[in-house]
């Protein structure tokens, strides 16, 4: 074999602390290896070309590339030893910048490693053999988990280019915490105004099937061929016949419901439509609440309902879809800022979340728009926002900014101006955070045009006071770090820009999904920069803030950035499968089953080859794993491009001297 | 490939490449500082590692080796960790016996996005093996030759006289193969009185040669997989019974098939135990028995011995002395005794009492008398590679022709790993080793820790699936390792 050897300057980033040029000499002395040398920036065009041209000079039947993570670069130098006629698993890499440069300050040490993982890489590389990919078929559906605007953008795009898609919402209703703001900013427009047509056009569509009130039961198979099992929560009520006419909302005699969708600050009916522009616009039996369900008595809907449609013993359906790629877009709960006791810890009946001040705000909400303070219904003159509520804050183990908060309180100071033209709206913030079109400009208006006083300072209590009309009050403290001095605000009502983290249940979504999360509940993209809608998972895509936290239009983009990576997938006629799978060698095969017993995904069979029987992998199913080839005690299945020769190649490179 | 000398030791690490190499990524481009000592082989998955990987580096000489997944319930592949996380918790525990020090080896999960996780686990962990200093190396370490025979006490009485319901046996097998068996797996007395042999009895005379007795060591399981799709019999003994119900347990050998003949048993002989009683080389004669005793005639004259001295040590801790499966059953079962309350194990008592280095020097000591003949695979009824042993090939190439202790300890490494779960405890590899190298102890080891953590014994049920084989999303006798 013919071993040619790269190794990367990556400019500074690896030269700086690697001595480059000392590890291509090192590695002309590993066996096999008949050209090396060190290189600027090898993924470069002219980098790329020089392998190419080296290959073809030097005869080279396999090559080495000590540069980045081959989680980055992989891919590209594949398709360059392909372009020089050679099979694209005759490639290895030795990760010398992440795992070498970037950590470590000792360039003797650093150079020695490096040189130590390139022989790894040789010592692979030696043992590789040319592996070709399957063709399999592809179902060409996409599941949208999630009916958020990030999901509803996705699910569009990819009907209209005449994809099918599966909506997935675990509300009774889409359109997400978007359909429950009032205004968006920079412009005030109205959000349900925005929203609501695109959220009829997902109701509308032919290539949309909507499953609201739903969850995720699980999921199986792989990309192109993915399994999916959604659980349709019963309702009670049949939503085929259902009209979303009211008329049970209006005579159910169970008040005291929570209002979830108005985040708790009013109460509902037993049998409730969230909001008028619901999608689908159909009741739903809280059976918490119901009486007929809890007690037996009641069923006064079922009496009044014109088409019949309550249906007291229903249960939960599981139905089977079929789909070839999956959009995450479960977007984002709010932090428990209940955690902050100094702001009362959520005793204080006038201290309320952004969102509950938004549907205070909103003409769909329970008070029509006007702005009454919960405790006694009192049109607040004072009104204080405080920001970062559980992000920046270390403290309670939230480090990250969530992002759109700036701008909101922003948006809600202004809107409290515009409602009470008398009030007075105060801001305490840590900084603004405005990188957005007409954002900065936007929060300067709050300052300058509508009067809204921004103190720049965290607040270190509130402080509830009773005035000497009786009222209550509440004493803002905190610090003007601007002028170096402590503040008080004598305040009637306290908003909290709380901070997001992945919805509820993120975790338990993601392990079925298999992709990674982070302790905030983010799925985890691809890659950082250059990746951000792709998981590692093939197949699976991320719209909105279950990624990160992100305001509308990113969500939007991102969602259709989704959908466009659905539909680049979906534009083959057949997929191709990675050839890194199980490979049996029927010889040594004594068809003991234990590689079918430990398989995850049911990708080997027994089958009878001339009367013996054998273990066959069905390739197109396997995804490479490996562990039917840890758990085989003839060694008898290997899986390609990790054999127990090559890793034991790699161990005897690094352990015997 | 030399460490840095002086500065660095050598830590090999096993990544997945979904989540841990991920987090050691995201940690380079964190430039997060971390100890330039370890190197790391990607692997697709924890599950892909096998355990003989880590045992190979840290035979070979590594100071230190890591393993890192994904976290349980975030395995790209669904559920690899989870066996990972099984196998790697067993090793960890096994490490100890052959005098390696279970600190040297660590698994963790570490995802992708956690960076610092990674950092921290990299820095605790080579800050750890530092602290350990260089793993002593096999050359350096002195051999050590002492091997205390002990006599362990029995926790049942052991007999040796002729059983009274022979007769009733051999009928039994008489009828089976007038019903049709193709033959039946039995002893017949050997080249002397005390020694048996297995027959394969397909004729009433030879049904007449079938002896039972303490002379009857042979775990005939082992016949059993060759004779797969052929209907047989089989005579067994408790112990023997155990290696046939993990054979139909793991589907090596069909229950349609084999029929199987148990008698009671009190107890078999240490061959090596009586020949050391008697002047060496003599030709033995003559053997009775009557209740505990055993009088062997050799020589012209008579040695008198009693089961007590002579009987191997698995016969004086059986709690099973009857088959735990059969389908004919003859005679009166033998009283089934409590286990010892202090779980005597011999031979592992010996190596518990030893300090790690000297357990080194102790396997160095006794894999230096090692022939490489592999009777210990041939008797054992749980290796059912047989011509496909993974120790015979270069494809893939687990163990070298190298005449060292590595490679030799090696050898048995792997047979007592595949063993894990498996083994039922019938000492046939030991009995069977011409060299009498006490090889039994490292599967019973495997064995102990298999109890302790899993709460199984193999060959008791044949509905039970061997834990390496399966898994539990929470593992409630699983610590996790934080190293973070």
């Amino acid at each position: 074999m013919k071993i040619g050897v790269f190794v990367c300057h990556c400019g500074s980033n690896i030269e700086a602390t690697v001595d480059t040029a000392t590890v291509a000499k090192i590695a002309l002395t590993y066996p096999d290896v008949v050209f090396s040398e060190d290189t600027m920036y090898t993924c470069s065009e002219p980098g790329q070309e020089n392998i190419v041209q080296a290959i073809k000079k030097h005869g080279l039947d396999g090559v080495v590339v000590a540069s980045c993570s081959p989680r980055m670069h992989e891919p590209t130098f594949r398709r360059t030893v392909e372009r020089a006629g050679l099979n694209r698993y005759m490639f290895e890499m030795a990760n010398i910048r992440e795992h070498v440069s970037w950590i470590g300050r000792d360039r003797e040490a650093n150079t020695n490693k490096a040189a130590e993982l390139v022989r790894l890489a040789v010592e692979k590389l030696r043992r590789n053999a040319p592996l070709y990919a399957k063709q399999f078929d592809v179902t060409k559906r996409v599941l949208v988990i999630g009916g958020g605007v990030a999901g509803i953008q996705a699910a569009l795009d990819a009907a209209e280019s005449g994809i099918g898609v599966v909506m997935v919402e675990r509300e009774s209703t889409i359109g997400g915490k978007m359909a429950k703001l009032d205004k968006t900013f920079p412009t005030i427009d109205c959000s349900s105004c925005v929203l609501a047509p695109k959220m009829v056009d997902v109701a509308q569509n032919p290539n949309i099937t909507l499953y609201a009130h739903s969850e995720v039961e699980s999921i199986s198979g792989f990309v192109g061929n993915f399994t999916v099992k959604i659980r349709k929560r019963a309702t009670y009520v049949d939503w085929d016949k259902c009209t979303g006419c009211g008329t049970c909302t209006e005579k159910c005699p169970t008040k005291n419901v929570p209002d979830a969708f108005n985040e708790d600050i009013s109460t509902c009916r037993a049998i409730n439509i969230p909001f008028p522009q619901a999608i689908p616009k159909k009741a739903t039996i809280n059976p918490d609440y119901c009486r007929k369900i809890k007690e037996g008595k009641c069923g006064v809907c079922a009496k009044v309902c014109p088409t019949g449609a309550i249906v007291y013993d229903m249960v939960d359906e599981i139905v089977e879809e079929k789909v070839g790629a999956i959009i995450a877009a479960t977007g984002y709960d709010l932090v428990d800022w209940t955690v902050y006791k100094e702001y009362g810890g959520g005793t204080y009946p006038d201290v309320i979340t952004s969102l509950q001040y938004e549907r205070m705000m909103s003409a769909s909400g329970p008070t029509a728009g006007h702005i009454h303070r919960p405790s006694d219904g009192m049109e607040p003159k004072n009104i204080v926002f405080i920001q970062c509520v559980g992000s920046r804050d270390c403290s309670i183990g939230r480090p990250y900014c969530s992002g759109f908060c700036c701008m909101y309180t922003a948006k809600q100071a202004i809107m409290t101006k515009d409602h009470l033209p008398d009030a007075e709206a105060f801001v305490f913030y840590m900084d603004i955070r405005a990188p957005g079109k007409m954002y900065d400009e936007f929060t300067r208006r709050a300052q300058e045009e509508y009067g809204v006083q921004y103190i720049r300072g965290r607040v270190s209590a509130i402080q509830p006071t009773v005035r000497p009309d009786g009222r209550v009050g509440y004493i803002v403290r905190g610090a003007d770090t601007l002028l170096g001095e402590s503040v008080e605000v004598d305040a009637d009502m306290v908003v909290l820009a709380v901070g997001v983290e992945g919805s509820k249940g993120a975790g338990n979504l993601a392990e079925k999904l298999r992709i990674s999360y982070d302790h905030y509940g983010f799925f985890m993209e691809s890659h950082v920069k250059l990746r951000p809608v792709e998981t590692n998972t093939a197949g699976v895509y991320l719209a909105g803030v279950c990624q990160g936290p992100k305001d509308i239009p990113a969500s939007v983009a991102q969602g259709s950035a989704a959908a466009a990576k659905v539909m680049a997938l979906f534009s083959k006629p057949k997929l191709e499968n990675d050839p890194q799978v199980s490979v049996v060698d029927i010889k040594r095969c004594v068809a003991c089953g234990k590689c079918i017993q430990v398989c995850p995904y049911q990708a080997i069979e027994e089958v009878e080859i001339r009367g013996q029987k054998k273990a066959h992998v069905i390739e197109t199913v396997c995804q490479g794993c490996g562990v039917c080839t840890a758990t085989c005690p003839q060694g008898a299945i290997q899986v390609a491009h990790f054999t127990d020769n090559q890793l034991l190649a790699e161990v005897n490179a690094l352990c015997l001297s | 490939m030399s460490v840095l000398a002086g500065k660095e030791l050598r830590i090999v690490g096993f990544l997945c490449n979904w989540c841990s190499y991920g987090g050691a990524d995201t940690a380079g481009t964190a430039r997060a500082v971390q100890p330039t000592d370890l190197r790391i082989i990607r692997v697709p998955c924890s599950g892909r590692v096998n355990p003989l990987f880590v045992l190979k580096a840290l035979i070979n000489g590594a100071d230190g080796v890591l393993v890192s997944g994904c976290h349980p319930r975030d395995c790209h592949y669904s559920a690899g960790n989870y066996y990972a996380r099984r196998r790697l918790e067993l090793l960890k525990e096994f490490l100890p016996v052959i005098g390696i020090n279970p600190d040297r080896f660590e698994y963790t999960w570490v995802s992708a996005s956690e960076g610092q996780r990674w950092k921290d686990v990299v820095t605790n962990f080579t800050n750890r093996i530092h602290a350990l200093g260089p793993a002593p190396r096999w050359e350096d370490v002195p051999a050590r030759y002492d091997r205390p025979e002990e006599l362990i006490e029995s926790i049942r009485p052991l007999g040796c006289g002729e059983h009274p319901a022979l007769p009733e046996l051999r009928q039994a097998v008489k009828d089976a193969l007038a019903e049709g068996l193709e033959g039946v797996l039995g002893w017949k007395k050997g080249f002397d009185a005390v020694h048996a042999e297995p027959v394969f009895m397909t004729t009433p005379e030879e049904v007449d040669s079938l002896i039972w007795g303490p002379f009857n060591v042979h775990n005939l399981a082992v016949y059993l997989p060759q004779y797969k799709g052929r209907k047989i019999g089989v005579v067994v003994k408790g112990c023997d019974s155990k290696g046939v119900v993990e054979l139909l347990a793991e589907n090596l050998i069909s229950r349609e098939d084999v029929k199987i003949f148990g008698m009671g048993c009190n107890g078999t002989v240490s061959l090596p135990r009586i020949l050391a009683k008697l002047p060496e080389g003599v030709k033995i004669e003559s053997c009775t028995g009557r209740g505990n005793k055993i009088t062997v005639t050799a020589g012209g004259q008579d040695y008198e011995m009693t089961m007590a001295e002579v009987a191997q040590d698995k016969c004086r801790l059986c709690t099973k002395p009857n088959a735990v499966l059969s389908d004919v059953f003859v005679g009166t079962p033998t009283t089934e005794p409590a286990a010892p309350a202090d779980g005597r194990l011999p031979g592992l008592r010996f190596l518990d009492s030893l300090s790690l280095e000297e357990r080194m020097g102790y396997w160095k000591g006794q894999m230096e008398r090692c022939i490489a003949c592999h009777a210990c695979r041939g008797a054992c009824p749980m290796c059912v590679c047989r011509d496909y042993c993974v120790s015979d090939t270069r494809d893939p190439a687990w163990v070298t022709q190298e005449d060292t202790v590595q490679q030799k300890l090696f050898f048995q490494l792997i047979h007592a790993q595949h063993l894990a779960g498996r083994c039922t405890g019938c000492t046939e590899c030991e009995r069977a080793c011409p060299m009498d190298i006490p090889v039994f102890a490292l599967k019973q080891q495997f064995g102990r820790m298999i109890q302790k953590i899993f709460s199984y014994g193999a060959g008791l049920d044949v509905n039970a699936t061997p834990p390496l084989l399966t898994y539990q999303v929470e593992e409630p006798t699983i610590k996790e390792h934080d190293l973070a």
